[in-house]
């Protein structure tokens, strides 16, 4: 994402070259007065410099950079022009290859987990995901970045997701809060039922929908178990 | 031996903690022991009303902790129960007169005075609330089964275990007729929400309305369910942990329904 307040052109020194950082929105012109601007200042350095132009993952990305490369070659003498290195992808077999020798003993998780019970008027923050072995009560406010765990009863207000990840969702043994957020999404005024089993909530079609965990398995999806 | 202090507390205002300090003050005071009950709710007095020993105050806590008096001159030895005495709080000042250190400084007489003193903590959980409980070393909750009161309850309990005060819960104004209808909480649903320890369960009782306008202390009336239960109350706390608690219900004991019978009562 790109600010509205955000330079059009960053350059920087890498190595023995330069990277040129271009918001490939902007009109031609505008980048090539900026760049100007910026390639001016560097005087003589900039002759035979190796320069690379990133444009992200813009479309036309290649005619832009031989369009741009060749104004700053005729300008300013630089070296050799060319797009970003392509990242190296790990293709999926390797990974699961790699979980299967048990490749996540080495990861470090952001997971909070607490034991005990949450009492009314304490809020629990947790960076990414929670879990809660406990019980949450009426009151209490447990907020996480990712998804949220309660293994016993939840009868206060949970936020999972904050601030925007509507991927996220809210599990608990009992499940009764006073209100959920998902992501961005509110509802309140679930709960009441006090025979029904294990269920979750999970943002559907734009809105928070709870469901029976067993009925409909959320994870029962997900063929090969992966690190969060 | 230095005495116990206790705090009677509840985060809500009306659910009975002057009236539970009252009665679990006067009922340890008929164990035999030593014990002095201390209103904590500055500007707002009541515990001098419910023991009937208005007429006799002549200084109060906030003498006491601001030096203008020694603890003997402002403790009301009630006269009905021996070693039973009262200080009472003042009704001209607000809470912001006395302060955590004062208080600290009062509690440390008071350990050596008295074996028991409970203090009668003001509802809500500011200034008076920090000023009850900076000496405690044990504290009783109060609540009633009733949503808003296990709430405020809950939040009370964080506070006093973030004090590293364990507190124990009294269960007040059970009606059985209502619990056992399923239009009232139980006081196995308040412990589902509350677990903490139980002190006790007391049953509604008009008694309690006529022992608090009378001064007459509740625990002195034997026809009084609920002076008995605090009395049940007091023995736990002094010395009985295991005593069983007893669960208000509807129907009386075999005795009762047999004198009910008999047309007796």
């Amino acid at each position: 994402m790109i600010l509205e307040d955000a330079p059009p052109v960053k350059l920087k020194g890498v190595g023995d070259g330069f990277w040129v950082t271009l918001d490939p929105s902007r009109s031609e012109e505008l980048l090539k007065n900026e760049m100007t601007k910026l390639f001016e200042r560097l005087r003589h350095l900039a002759i035979n410099a190796r320069v690379v132009i990133d444009v992200g993952d813009a479309q036309g990305g290649d005619e832009l950079v031989n369009t741009l490369g060749g104004f700053l070659k005729e300008q300013f003498d630089v070296g050799v022009v060319t797009r970003p290195p392509e990242k190296r992808v790990i293709p999926v077999e390797r990974i699961r290859q790699r979980d299967l020798s048990q490749g996540w003993t080495h990861r470090r998780s952001d997971v909070l987990m607490l034991r005990g019970r949450v009492r009314s008027g304490q809020n629990i923050e947790a960076k990414k995901h929670l879990i809660i072995t406990g019980d949450v009560n009426p009151g209490a406010q447990i907020i996480a970045g990712g998804d949220v765990l309660v293994m016993g009863r939840l009868l206060g207000q949970v936020h999972a997701g904050r601030p925007d990840n509507d991927d996220a969702m809210v599990l608990a043994l009992d499940f009764r809060p006073t209100q959920v957020k998902i992501g961005e999404h509110v509802a309140a005024g679930l709960g009441g039922k006090t025979d029904s089993g294990v269920e979750f909530a999970s943002v559907v079609n734009g809105a928070i929908l709870v469901q029976d965990y067993l009925k409909s398995n959320p994870f029962g999806r997900i063929p090969w178990p992966e690190v969060i | 031996m230095e005495g116990r202090i206790i705090v009677v507390t509840s985060g809500k205002g009306g659910v009975g903690k002057t009236t539970a300090t009252a009665s679990i003050g006067a009922a340890l005071a008929l164990e035999g022991k030593r014990v002095a009950v201390i209103d904590m709710d500055i500007g707002l007095r009541n515990l001098d009303v419910v023991l009937g020993l208005e007429n006799r105050i002549v200084f109060n806590i906030v003498d006491v902790v601001n030096g203008r008096c020694n603890l003997r001159q402002a403790a009301i030895r009630d006269r009905r129960i021996e070693n039973l005495f009262l200080v009472p709080a003042s009704q001209s000042d607000n809470k912001d007169v006395l302060t955590t250190a004062g208080v600290d400084r009062a509690a440390k007489q008071l350990r050596k005075e008295f074996d028991y003193v409970i203090m009668d903590s003001p509802a809500g959980i500011e200034r008076g609330f920090e000023n009850s409980v900076t000496a405690a070393d044990e504290a009783i909750v109060v609540c009633t089964p009733d949503v808003s009161s296990i709430r405020d309850a809950d939040r009370v309990i964080g506070l006093l275990y973030s004090r590293s005060i364990t507190p124990r819960l009294v269960v007040n104004r059970i009606i059985p007729e209502m619990v056992a209808k399923g239009d009232m909480l139980s006081h196995e649903d308040v412990m589902e929400v509350l677990s903490i320890d139980l002190a006790g369960l007391v049953p509604m009782d008009e008694q309690v309305v006529i022992a608090t306008n009378t001064g007459m202390p509740l625990v002195l009336q034997n026809d009084s369910k609920a002076g008995q239960a605090f009395r049940r109350i007091a023995r736990r706390l002094n010395g009985e942990p295991d005593l069983p608690v007893e669960v208000p219900s509807v129907k009386g004991g075999m005795w009762n329904r047999f004198t009910q019978k008999l047309g007796l009562k």
